[in-house]
């Protein structure tokens, strides 16, 4: 039972939770999983219950229509994860005692938003922008042509959630994962998890930031488990301006290309021809990233905008029997049919504009209607705004930069692309280009929860992100910030009428009734209590248990 | 229920030819913008002859005379063109590619007109046009205190005569932000003086035609530097305002309309100037907002305001709180692109400006119409007004709002169809 004597539970709750949020990495132990652990753990002992209870921390959303990105609307669903992963969504679910509940009664639950090329100001650190553009005029292989660099291919990244596992909880003597490790810590240890770019990125309803080419998830107050990806996409140039770019990918690829089939050869000969016959070496100006992009490690990412390129582009991947990645492409529209049969990606921004040349004759340009005609034509069409951090809507001109990631795609809708495709463009599709969307980009049991539940349509200039959860953690409050919490106040949850007598039980999903929207309704059910003064706070069980 | 967005695809029966000077469109909705009456009709008709609006009204209330040719918009809706109070745009100056006309020669230049720099039909105003903005104030930069007079064009056709509305189409006084930079040696303190000074010998000057033509005193001396102020006098044209900040808006209502009396509106309009929206609604001076949509938190970057504020405040909503009732929205093109200005409105409505009365769409229409004096032209659809009327896919603000056809003039200016879709 629980006695609904809010005020000072849900005071000292809403204190206890904005201190959660505060915490410094180091201060950790007073995490709400922290502090669940500490109940089971009390629990346990008292009841001597399994042991293996301990680790789990259950996190559900309740009551929401949940948009889950493939396709599926559940209309009054709940989401339910376990240590941050989604365990099941559905109906009638059954909820574990511990479980941490939302209750989104009448809004709507999103997948997480992806922003592709964020700028370092959202990480607060030293990064890199990954914009590639910003860079172009480089050799796209500057730096990573070291000779070490092609023994090290087998111990990079693969997609594989169970690899990526590894950087969660790495092993620092695990001696094969060195480099990739350098760039885990490279990123953590310059990532802010206190920002203020980082609290509007979650406003926005981004939970996972690209930065420098890795695939960062916006945790609050830790920086744990924070990257799921890094380096997937592989650049390469390709511009009829600079002949010598077209050359060079040409030069990779046939390299990569020669040594794979040589070696594939050479693999299938028996071991007394193996022994026989020489191994084959990696041709003289052997190129790493062509040869990650053949055996499927990583996705070549060009940077074109011209048709010219994008046909050039388009035909060279279908030769080689890649899908290619081209960031830009302005002319898409023009050239969209081959670019479908290519099976490209397109990262673009629907409000580009460049009118075409005057002295050409054919179509070319920018359209609005790029992002839905590539769609159209098969093309995978991910959305980013011309400006990817929030200067100025922090200097008071709002609608045209990260702040107004969803705006962005919905003028993408304005020139025709479905809906639907509109919310992938900003969610899936880039977690694709990020080598992530085994983890992030749509809700699904196995995936991490990394979702937004919003008031209304994502993609309505009115909508705001009422709550951003990372990891099965909420990690955003529009009521509990000071950005927005004024505009369209949220209107308090109905209040569950006074109990008046034993309420037994069964009360999981009942709406919640503290400020934050969280209802902790641990062991509620479990400990006959009848105790009036037994209040709503995280120490409720061990007072239960107590009484008991 | 307005935010409903009908998608689709509206297949008015276009001819390829120009449009019949008089016809008839029916749609599912009719925003008409105007004050008395409703504010939107459902299954509407729109009869138009001669380039304007003859008659508005639901389907079963207005027969179609004979002769008149039927387009049916199917459930596409239908509002009034945007009105745009704040655009750089419509012209060309000296130099290639800027098209802010700023003359920083003399701080105070009320004499020069924008009028000789415009440039119809140039790629801003087409895609302007497909974006359903068909009247814009064309107006000199904000680099003097007094940049000139501008200019009230339509943004669709070709020719300078078809595009005009009126001329001069306000006098541009910039109070804060960019005269500061004029110069060496001029402070704010002298800037004033000499803004007054100016504004003051303006009324002088317009004041002896004024005597003149009321049969006193002999006619005196021509002086094309100060003529815009016989306009301003007769309220015939507003001064356009580039004011921003509490105390400088402030000075804009007390200073030019209180003491001197001048009809004036407030552009930009931003960085707390909402703060003074009792006043601004009292003295019947209409807000309008842009290209800031938001006074930004406090901390980090920009604190010029001084608001101490932690959140974003929406200037729309700031105004409005103030118990404001004309806000408008500007872009201050090209600092947001002309194409934009509804997406100017979206952004006061996401920041807290309330739409519950189509106050977004009047924001963008009727608003701005009358603070620039052109409502018996433009900015809603009722009979008598140009029939400058956008055929759209649903809430006019909407970024996922496509504009299917409009016309300026009763004439088909724009088709998605035709014309190849631009925005």
């Amino acid at each position: 039972m629980k006695t609904l004597n809010a005020n000072p539970g849900a005071a000292i709750r809403a204190l206890l939770f904005l201190a959660v949020l505060g915490a410094a990495p180091n201060q950790l132990s007073a995490s709400p999983r922290a502090l669940a652990q500490d109940d089971e753990a009390s629990e346990d002992d008292a009841d001597g219950n399994e042991k293996e209870k301990d680790a789990d921390t259950w996190f559900a959303i309740t009551n929401a229509d949940v948009y889950t990105g493939t396709g599926a609307v559940l209309r009054g669903a709940t989401i339910l994860a376990k240590n941050g992963v989604i365990d099941e969504i559905g109906y009638d679910l059954f909820l574990p005692d511990a479980t941490e509940t939302l209750d989104a009664m009448g809004m709507r639950v999103y997948p997480g938003l992806v922003a592709m090329g964020a700028t370092s100001s959202l990480s607060g650190g030293g990064l890199t922008s990954a914009d590639a553009d910003d860079i172009e005029h480089l050799d796209p292989h500057f730096g990573l042509d070291d000779p070490m660099r092609g023994d090290e291919i087998d111990a990079h990244v693969s997609p594989d959630h169970d690899d990526d596992e590894s950087f969660g909880d790495y092993d620092e003597s695990d001696s094969e994962l060195t480099a990739t490790i350098a760039d885990v810590e490279r990123i953590e240890d310059s990532f802010d998890p206190f920002g203020q770019a980082l609290v509007l990125a979650l406003a926005t309803g981004i939970t996972t930031a690209e930065q420098s080419g890795a695939a960062v998830k916006l945790k609050r107050g830790e920086i744990k488990g924070m990257v799921v990806n890094t380096d997937h996409l592989a650049g390469f140039g390709w511009s009829v301006s600079n002949p010598a770019s077209i050359r060079k990918t040409r030069e990779d690829f046939a390299g990569a290309s020669q040594y794979l089939r040589e070696h594939g050869a050479w693999d299938e000969l028996d071991k007394d021809a193996k022994k026989e016959t020489k191994e084959p070496s990696k041709p003289k100006n052997f190129d790493a990233a062509a040869y990650d992009v053949l055996t499927g490690k990583k996705l070549a990412r060009f940077s074109a905008d011209d048709r010219e390129d994008l046909s050039g582009i388009a035909t060279f991947a279908q030769r080689y029997g890649f899908r290619p990645v081209i960031f830009g492409c302005r002319e898409g529209w023009t050239v969209a049919s081959e670019l479908g049969r290519a099976g490209a990606y397109a990262l673009l921004t629907p409000r580009e504009r460049s009118p075409k040349s005057e002295l050409l004759v054919r179509a070319g340009g920018s359209s609005i209607e790029n992002a839905a005609i590539l769609h159209e034509h098969g093309v995978q069409v991910a959305i980013r705004p011309a400006n990817t951090g929030f200067g100025s809507s922090m200097s008071g001109i709002t609608g045209r930069d990260l702040l107004s990631l969803p705006v962005e795609a919905a003028f993408g809708v304005r020139g025709g692309l479905p809906e639907d495709a509109a919310i992938a463009a900003i969610s899936l599709v880039p977690a694709r280009l990020l080598g992530a969307a085994d983890r992030i980009g749509t809700l699904e049991p196995g995936k991490d929860l990394d979702a937004i539940v919003t008031d209304g349509d994502l993609l309505h200039y009115e909508t705001f992100v009422q709550w951003a959860i990372v990891s099965g953690k909420v990690v955003y409050d529009k009521q509990d910030e000071v950005y927005f919490a004024h505009i369209r106040p949220r209107p308090e949850p109905p209040q569950a009428p006074e109990p008046e007598a034993t309420d037994d039980g069964g009360d999981d999903q009942e709406p919640a009734v503290d400020d934050a929207g969280v209802d902790e309704d641990a062991s509620d059910d479990e400990e006959p209590t009848a105790d009036d003064e037994a209040t709503d706070d995280d120490d409720e069980s061990e007072d239960d248990r107590r009484a008991a | 229920m307005l935010s409903l967005a009908t998608t689709l695809a509206v297949s008015l029966a276009a001819p390829q030819v120009a449009a019949p000077t008089s016809f008839a469109l029916r749609a599912s909705k009719v925003l008409t913008c105007a004050d008395e009456g409703d504010p939107f009709v459902n299954n509407g008709i729109v009869l138009v002859k001669d380039g304007k609006i003859e008659a508005v009204g639901r389907e079963r209330d207005i027969e179609i005379p004979e002769g008149y040719e039927l387009f049916d918009c199917g459930d596409a809706w239908l509002a009034p063109g945007f009105v745009e109070l704040h655009c750089h745009e419509a012209g060309r100056s000296l130099y290639s590619g800027v098209n802010d006309l700023n003359d920083t020669v003399y701080l105070t230049n009320p004499g020069m007109r924008a009028s000789a720099a415009v440039d119809p039909g140039n790629r801003s105003m087409q895609m302007a046009v497909a974006a359903g903005v068909t009247t814009v104030l064309y107006i000199p930069g904000s680099g003097s205190n007094i940049g000139g007079q501008g200019i009230l064009l339509k943004t669709s056709f070709n020719r300078f005569e078809e595009n005009l509305v009126k001329n001069p189409g306000s006098m541009k006084l910039a109070q804060w932000g960019n005269p500061e930079s004029w110069g060496p040696g001029v402070g704010r303190t002298f800037e004033n003086w000499n803004t007054r000074h100016t504004l003051q010998r303006g009324i002088a000057y317009a004041k002896t035609w004024e005597a003149f033509e009321a049969g006193e005193g002999e006619e005196p001396q021509r002086n094309v530097s100060y003529d815009v102020f016989r306009h301003l006098r007769a309220n015939d044209i507003a001064i356009s305002t580039h004011t921003q900040f509490y105390q400088v808006v402030l000075m804009t209502l007390t200073m030019v309309h209180g003491e001197l009396g001048l009809p004036v509106f407030l552009d930009h309009s931003s960085l707390g100037g909402w703060r003074t929206g009792a006043l601004a609604e009292e003295m019947g001076v209409a807000a309008i907002c842009g290209p800031r949509s938001v006074d930004p938190p406090s901390r980090r970057v920009v604190n010029w305001a001084q608001l101490g504020q932690e959140g974003f405040k929406g200037l729309a909503a700031g105004y409005q709180e103030q118990g404001h009732t004309n806000i408008g929205f500007n872009t201050d093109s090209p600092v947001i692109p002309q194409e934009e200005l509804p997406l100017n409105a979206a952004m006061g409505a996401r920041y807290g400006f309330d739409d519950s009365n189509l106050e977004v769409l009047r924001g963008l229409t009727i608003v701005p119409a009358k603070a620039a004096r052109i409502a018996d032209r433009v900015g809603s659809l009722e009979a008598g007004k140009d029939a400058d009327i956008l055929v759209v896919t649903g809430h006019p603000a909407d970024p996922r709002t496509a504009v299917e056809a409009v016309f300026v003039n009763g004439r088909r200016a724009y088709d998605a169809e035709r014309d190849g879709r631009r925005w």
